[in-house]
């Protein structure tokens, strides 16, 4: 008999995953059409490349290449930010021509523009995007602020959904300051005082919340469906989406949009033990989220920004303490449910290599983006899966040849032994469509192993 | 991406292999500012702010019945007489010729049934008909925890549990890492089958990144989590009403001079985990088989008990936070078992409560006769303990040093004894337990089935006979 997922080891169940994804489904459970032969045996070669490149046991048939841009298929169809926010048709059109043009071996989605309408009902404060303090060519951009406060750690540790419900979001949206007179769930425990707990959901602000909610999960659905449903037609022309969720680092958690940079940097020395406290709190949350997306998804590969522990935001003593083991035990925790934790090293990473190469074997997929390559390999790159690392700029500003010489280094140093899909370094905007289209066939032409 | 059920956190987080981790030491002490606090607290609630007197004989008496209290509760003299505050269950609905059905459907039959009550009897404080709760909003929700009348249960009879493992032993970490969003996307769901979609209620603290938002509320965007939102807000409005007309009500019966019998609630953290969670069998086997799992889910829970009281004490201008203690009597668990698993927390959420210049009144249903050297550990004169069948002159040896008592008259004396026999015992209890003081003269459970003129005699002569010289 097979043996549940329950009781699998993290091998068995990365083992299950990559099985699964070869033999896709449609939405309505039966074995997926592919559209034709090929597209078939692309979808295949594709994962199977992936997989070898994973688990670091064999090196796989070529170097597999993925394009991971942010705005650039909208600029190559010629469209603004704007409009790929406010239009999911035109959304999907751009995605589906910029995946048939440059015939990547996988991809990560079109969700990068999001909805607008979306974040308009709202009442979004936390970013600025096109058409909304920002102009209509550009990438939308996170506000920074202490959206937490210093002294409200311990009501984020104590119980974490109630402190996101009823403290951070009416602050970073809007439309749902209703949150903030809701009681705590905990108040349910026996018949009586029950229907005063229900009472808050009677009063005015608590309703418009809730109305906005409704709208807007309205419009979040029709965005999903659409990307969603690209997301299967690509499958069916042979190219996979790698993406099967996202979370984050604790320490980035709270640095990004609880405490921001200026306040976590200042927790470090003024409340260090909170802090810690607050980060552990935090695990099994990122890890749960994780493991639920790819549950969602059917898809293991678990996105993980990193941005505050870069060289020179930390020192290393700071990165050991403050960064790291919690980061670890989320990547560890998603290890052990059946995920492939995807971290994308962003800015330069030098100075951290030696400590973030303890990680399980084979597990796990890294994207560089300008830390040295080289070095990369010879640490990380022993335990690790890597992915890169062809920088924005020479994207935007070299010539096809200087990429492709650059592509060449990529594959005999990194590429050496498997272990290795060529990539970008950092989601993209603007680049020239030669140099991307470069990147891609030379990869597929140079990157065979023998 | 495809649109599959939602998982639920449980089955998310039960796979991840996070270690758990301890809450910080806290409530172990009482403060050093709490006698201030008690003090401050009582003289709010003596104030009577905001209550509609019918006129200044109405506010006094008001003022007396607390300074009764105040006077037993706080042991540094005896009160003019002993309080006398029974618990009067569902006798007042009987009594008014009515039906639970009537009262739980029809609030205007609720507010006649408890004036008659007040207005005939005359408690030193009474009682406020929170646990008469309107049986629509229960309706709307489908909540399953309970049958009452209409539901499950015949329209003469109290509402009653229903006993169930509606956590399940594998989910205490779940419930320890995210309270809340335990609450909200596991329990929910299993006990209110109205809310069933709010197993795809989204994580809130994962919506924190542009890109993430969307996914993370297109749940509501569904017609399954906006139908029981719907259905959330028709339960609020009817409770809504309900609650308007129980104000109004205790406006009225507190504007003739009575005070309630206590301003909040909360449990000992066991229970919280015994009763509605775990269930008894749960618990009881969790001892043995989860005990670390469970004590620090009881932990967890600490805080969450002590806020229950500190707001609701403070939102009511009330010194009383009722404590119904259930699963901590003789019989439930070894001694050994009541210091290790239900006495420590309980304890803190004691002195948690205290320190905040509220007083537990703390309700020991069945017998607490092994237990009372473990409880007799308390600041003095800061709890009220209401027992109900325990040895009453022990108590007062033992717990009694330190804290009023309450009780004990019972149930089946005032269902069938006669009123001199009623007399007699409210007469031996005033006599040895109510000695010097720290004595308030109650029943020891509701008074379902009473006979109204045993219930007057309890009252009348323990009044009259209970004056100290």
């Amino acid at each position: 008999m097979e043996k549940q997922w329950h009781e699998m080891t993290a091998d068995e169940k990365q083992e299950a995953q990559f099985k699964k994804l070869l033999s896709p489904k449609d939405p309505e459970g039966n074995d997926l059409k592919f559209q034709s032969k090929e597209a078939e045996a692309n979808y295949k070669a594709s994962i199977n490349r992936i997989k070898d490149a994973v688990q670091l046991k064999k090196t796989p048939d070529r170097v597999p290449v993925a394009l991971l841009p942010s705005m650039f298929p909208f600029f190559n169809a010629g469209m603004t930010i704007q409009e790929a926010m406010y239009d999911n048709d035109k959304t999907v059109a751009a995605f589906r021509k910029f995946i048939l043009e440059y015939e990547p071996d996988m991809h990560i989605g079109a969700a990068h523009a999001g909805p607008g309408k979306f974040y308009e009902i709202l009442d979004y404060k936390l970013y600025k995007w096109p058409g909304h303090g920002v102009a209509p060519e550009h990438c939308y951009q996170c506000v920074e602020g202490e959206y937490m406060k210093a002294e409200e750690y311990d009501l984020l540790i104590t119980d974490p959904s109630f402190y996101f419900r009823n403290f951070y979001l009416p602050r970073v949206f809007g439309a749902l300051d209703g949150f903030q007179m809701l009681p705590p769930f905990t108040g349910i425990l026996e018949i009586y005082g029950l229907a005063f707990f229900f009472v808050p959901y009677a009063l005015p602000p608590v309703q418009n919340t809730y109305k906005a909610l409704f709208e807007a999960g309205a419009e979040a659905l029709k965005w999903a469906m659409a990307i969603g449903g690209l997301n299967g037609e690509l499958t069916t022309l042979g190219f996979p989406n790698i993406l099967g969720g996202f979370t984050k680092g604790p320490f980035d958690v709270i640095g990004d949009t609880l405490r921001g940079t200026r306040g976590i940097m200042l927790d470090m020395f003024r409340q260090p033990d909170k802090l810690l406290k607050a980060m552990e709190a935090l695990v099994p949350i990122m890890i749960g989220m994780g493991i639920g997306a790819m549950q969602q998804t059917g898809n293991p590969q678990i996105f993980i920004p990193l941005h505050k522990g870069a060289d020179g935001f930390l020192s290393d003593e700071q990165f050991k303490k403050f960064y790291w083991p919690t980061l670890k035990a989320v990547m560890v925790g998603l290890i052990e449910g059946g995920c492939i934790p995807f971290p994308a090293l962003e800015g330069h990473w030098g100075s951290r290599l030696k400590v973030i190469q303890d990680i399980p074997k084979g597990k796990t997929m890294w994207m560089v983006d300008q830390t040295d390559m080289a070095k990369v390999k010879e640490t990380l790159g022993k335990n690790a899966c890597l992915i890169g690392n062809v920088s924005s700029s020479m994207l935007r500003l070299a010539t096809p040849d200087e990429v492709k010489a650059y592509c060449k280094k990529l594959i005999d140093t990194a590429g050496k032994g498997g272990g290795f899909i060529m990539g970008n370094g950092a989601f993209f905007d603007e680049a020239k469509p030669e140099n991307v289209k470069a990147m891609v066939d030379f990869t597929k032409e140079y990157g065979l192993y023998k | 991406m495809p649109m599959t059920e939602m998982p639920c956190q449980a089955s998310v987080l039960q796979n991840s292999g996070w270690e758990g981790r301890k809450m910080k030491e806290r409530w172990t002490e009482v403060e050093a500012g709490a006698k201030e606090k008690q003090a401050k607290q009582f003289a709010t609630w003596l104030s009577g702010e905001s209550i509609p007197f019918e006129d200044s004989n109405a506010a006094e008496a008001y003022q007396e019945r607390i300074n009764l209290l105040k006077d037993a509760i706080q042991l540094i003299k005896p009160p003019y007489r002993v309080p006398v505050c029974p618990s009067p269950g569902f006798f007042p609905i009987s009594y008014a010729g009515s039906t639970l059905y009537a009262a739980m459907y029809e609030f205007d039959t609720l507010v006649r049934i408890w004036e008659k009550y007040c207005n005939d009897f005359a408690p030193d404080a009474y009682n406020a008909p929170t646990s008469i709760v309107p049986g629509k909003v229960f309706d709307l929700l489908d909540f399953t925890l309970y049958k009452w009348p209409g539901h499950g249960v015949s329209k003469e009879w109290p509402y009653q549990f229903v006993e169930g493992e509606y956590m399940k032993a594998e989910e205490y970490q779940d419930l320890i890492d995210d309270p809340s969003g335990y609450f909200l996307r596991v329990y929910f769901p299993r006990i209110f089958g109205a809310l069933k979609a709010f197993e795809r209620m989204p994580i809130f603290p994962l919506i924190h990144e542009m890109v993430l938002v969307p996914l993370g509320l297109f749940p509501f965007g569904t017609p399954e989590l906006q139908k029981a939102l719907h259905d959330i807000m028709d339960a609020a409005s009817e409770a809504t009403s309900w609650g308007k007309k129980v104000r109004a009500l205790n406006g009225s019966i507190m504007g003739k001079g009575f005070p309630t019998y206590s301003g909040g609630f909360s449990k000992a953290p066991f229970d919280v985990v015994g009763d509605s969670l775990r269930g008894t069998a749960g618990v009881m086997t969790d001892m043995y088989r989860h005990p670390d799992d469970l004590l620090e889910a009881c932990e967890r829970l600490t805080p969450f008990m002590v806020k229950a009281g500190v707001a609701a004490g403070k939102a009511n201008n009330h010194s009383l936070i009722f404590i119904p203690l259930h699963k901590g009597a003789d019989g439930f668990m070894s001694d050994k078992q009541f210091r290790t698993f239900y006495w420590p927390t309980l304890k803190k959420v004691i002195v948690g409560l205290v320190n905040e210049g509220l007083v537990p009144l703390l309700f020991a249903e069945g017998g607490y006769n092994s237990r009372l050297e473990v409880i007799s550990d308390l600041p003095k004169g800061a709890a009220v303990w209401w027992f109900d069948q325990t040895d009453m002159v022990r108590a007062k040896e033992t717990v009694g040093k330190v804290a009023c008592i309450a009780g004990n008259v019972s149930p089946p004396l005032l269902c069938v004894g006669t009123e001199d026999e009623v007399k007699a015992y409210c007469k031996r209890l005033i006599d040895t337990v109510g000695r010097d003081g720290g004595f308030i003269l109650s029943t020891g459970a509701g008074m379902e089935g009473a006979k109204p003129e045993n219930v007057r005699a309890m009252i009348d002569f323990s009044k009259e006979y209970g004056v100290y010289r």
